[in-house]
């Protein structure tokens, strides 16, 4: 079963077109990285997928299950770390986790436990009575992710999830999410560090003004020993021309 | 039904507004005081009884109507608008709330925090008047259902702002005009004949004129008129919003 498909997705905003009918998918289980310049329509295309945003057309499914007819049952399934912070400031590390899980439908007791997991995962347990505004850069996106790590989500959408991390944790984040990957869970990462999505990811796609220009495995876009930069540079910059 | 996302949802609310707790309850609370003291004790006292009870007692049911109304208003609107302004309305439209879910957690909120205001005028009226509550289950209807109106339309509000002043907009150019016209501190058979007929138009009249039932027995009001406008402004507000959420209106992108 795929974990994610998307069939002639379209969204517009009033006459600006933002995603043009595009259509991928991404197998249970795959490590799946999500590129594209800024304004090329990666953001919207998880903001459909998520509930966020709205579809002008076409499809997205989630394991089977369609994002807006069915998408109380949809949204049980994805975890999401943004792009940007989009939290309760004034709240603490504790009650953003704790209610975030409340809204999945955990008990009390079932929360307490994840939030004990998802803290001591991302070293948070020091920080978790402060309010999300007292945190640096590193710690509140340590805070996204938890988020989206609390109700063990069967697909994990993170967008840009290293931005502004330093390089210790972005290499204990590496770790992690491969090790939940291995144990089955399906990931969609958008990064502009195109070399942790080469260290990471197993198939790539990336979209440009709205459409998919390239969506192979990962091996595809390095074969001829370049890198994948390299390669994205070159079908951007054709694209471009 | 998500019953534990609900429960969050309310008490997150709930916990957003104690956090503001000077200004969401203590506010409301030193200004009904203030009326009271100045408009009950210091006017009332050169005050005649109107309709048979004293000044005091006669407006203290519109103080409380005047400051629930505020409260409920002021957590839809608040409530809704910061959760969109910070982006964090993205953490309820992501996890598994149906739309009529999203808007009882929200509404919940504002009835909770229209009753606690209302509760405490009640508490700190009852050291300068007799305060009573001639009907029980009236007090009860007409405070929970006027705190839904202006959580509804608290909400529309919230949902239409651009930024924080057009909140206060409706406030300070309708509901606060209107509720001082609805007859909180007057009886309207003290106005001449023709502005009798234009104040029974106000709906807030009939908002003050049933708290005012409920609390010392008096009425100046048809009360199926009241009855009816009320069932139907939250039938119609209720609705409206609703469809709103369910639409995505300036909640999704």
């Amino acid at each position: 079963m795929n974990a994610l498909e998307i069939t002639n997705f379209t969204k517009k905003y009033g006459d600006l077109t933002a995603v043009d009918n595009i259509s991928f998918s991404v197998k249970q289980g795959e490590f799946f990285g999500f590129l594209g310049k800024n304004g090329a329509g990666k953001t919207t295309t998880i903001s459909a997928i998520t509930g966020i945003g709205t579809i002008t057309s076409g499809e997205i499914k989630v394991f089977g299950i369609d994002v807006e007819k069915e998408y109380r049952e949809a949204r049980k399934k994805i975890g999401l770390s943004p792009q940007e912070y989009n939290v309760d400031i004034f709240a603490s590390v504790e009650d953003i986790l704790t209610h975030v899980g409340g809204y999945f439908g955990l008990s009390k007791k079932e929360r307490a436990v994840r939030m004990h997991d998802v803290l001591g995962i991302f070293e948070l347990e020091e920080h978790k009575k402060k309010q999300f505004r007292q945190l640096s850069g590193g710690l509140k996106r340590r805070v996204m992710l938890a988020r989206a790590m609390m109700h063990d989500p069967d697909l994990l959408i993170l967008d840009e999830p290293t931005a502004g991390v330093d390089v210790e944790l972005r290499h204990e984040l590496w770790a992690y999410l491969k090790k939940i990957n291995a144990a089955g869970k399906t990931i969609i990462f958008t990064s502009h560090y195109l070399e942790e999505v080469e260290e990471l990811c197993e198939r790539i796609a990336i979209i440009d003004k709205g459409k998919i220009i390239a969506d192979a495995p990962k091996s595809d876009f390095t074969k001829d020993g370049g890198t994948l930069e390299k390669k994205y540079l070159e079908l951007t910059k054709k694209k471009d021309s | 039904m998500n019953i534990i996302g609900l429960q969050t949802l309310v008490w997150q609310e709930i916990q957003r507004f104690l956090r503001v707790w000077i200004q969401a309850l203590v506010s409301p609370w030193i200004n009904a005081l203030l009326y009271i003291l100045i408009f009950g004790v210091v006017v009332g006292s050169r005050i005649d009884t109107i309709a048979g009870v004293s000044y005091i007692d006669f407006v203290l049911p519109g103080i409380v109507m005047m400051n629930v109304i505020g409260a409920a208003y002021m957590q839809g609107a608040f409530g809704l608008y910061f959760k969109r302004f910070a982006r964090h309305i993205e953490e309820v439209l992501t996890a598994p709330f149906s739309y009529f879910e999203l808007l009882l957690g929200f509404v919940t909120a504002g009835v909770v925090r229209g009753l606690l205001v209302g509760l405490g005028v009640y508490v700190i009226a009852l050291f300068f008047t007799t305060a009573t509550i001639a009907h029980l289950f009236l007090f009860i209807f007409y405070s929970v259902a006027v705190s839904l109106i202006f959580t509804f339309i608290g909400l529309l509000v919230g949902l239409w702002s651009d930024n924080f002043e057009q909140l206060s907009v409706l406030q300070t150019f309708v509901i606060t005009p209107l509720t001082f016209l609805g007859g909180v501190f007057n009886s309207v058979s003290m106005l001449p004949e023709k502005a009798q007929m234009i104040a029974k138009l106000n709906p807030f009249f009939y908002f003050v004129d049933g708290l005012r039932y409920s609390m010392i027995g008096v009425r100046e009001a048809n009360v199926w008129v009241g009855f009816s406008l009320i069932v139907g402004l939250i039938v119609g507000f209720g609705g409206l919003t609703w469809y709103l959420f369910y639409k995505g209106w300036r909640l999704r992108s």
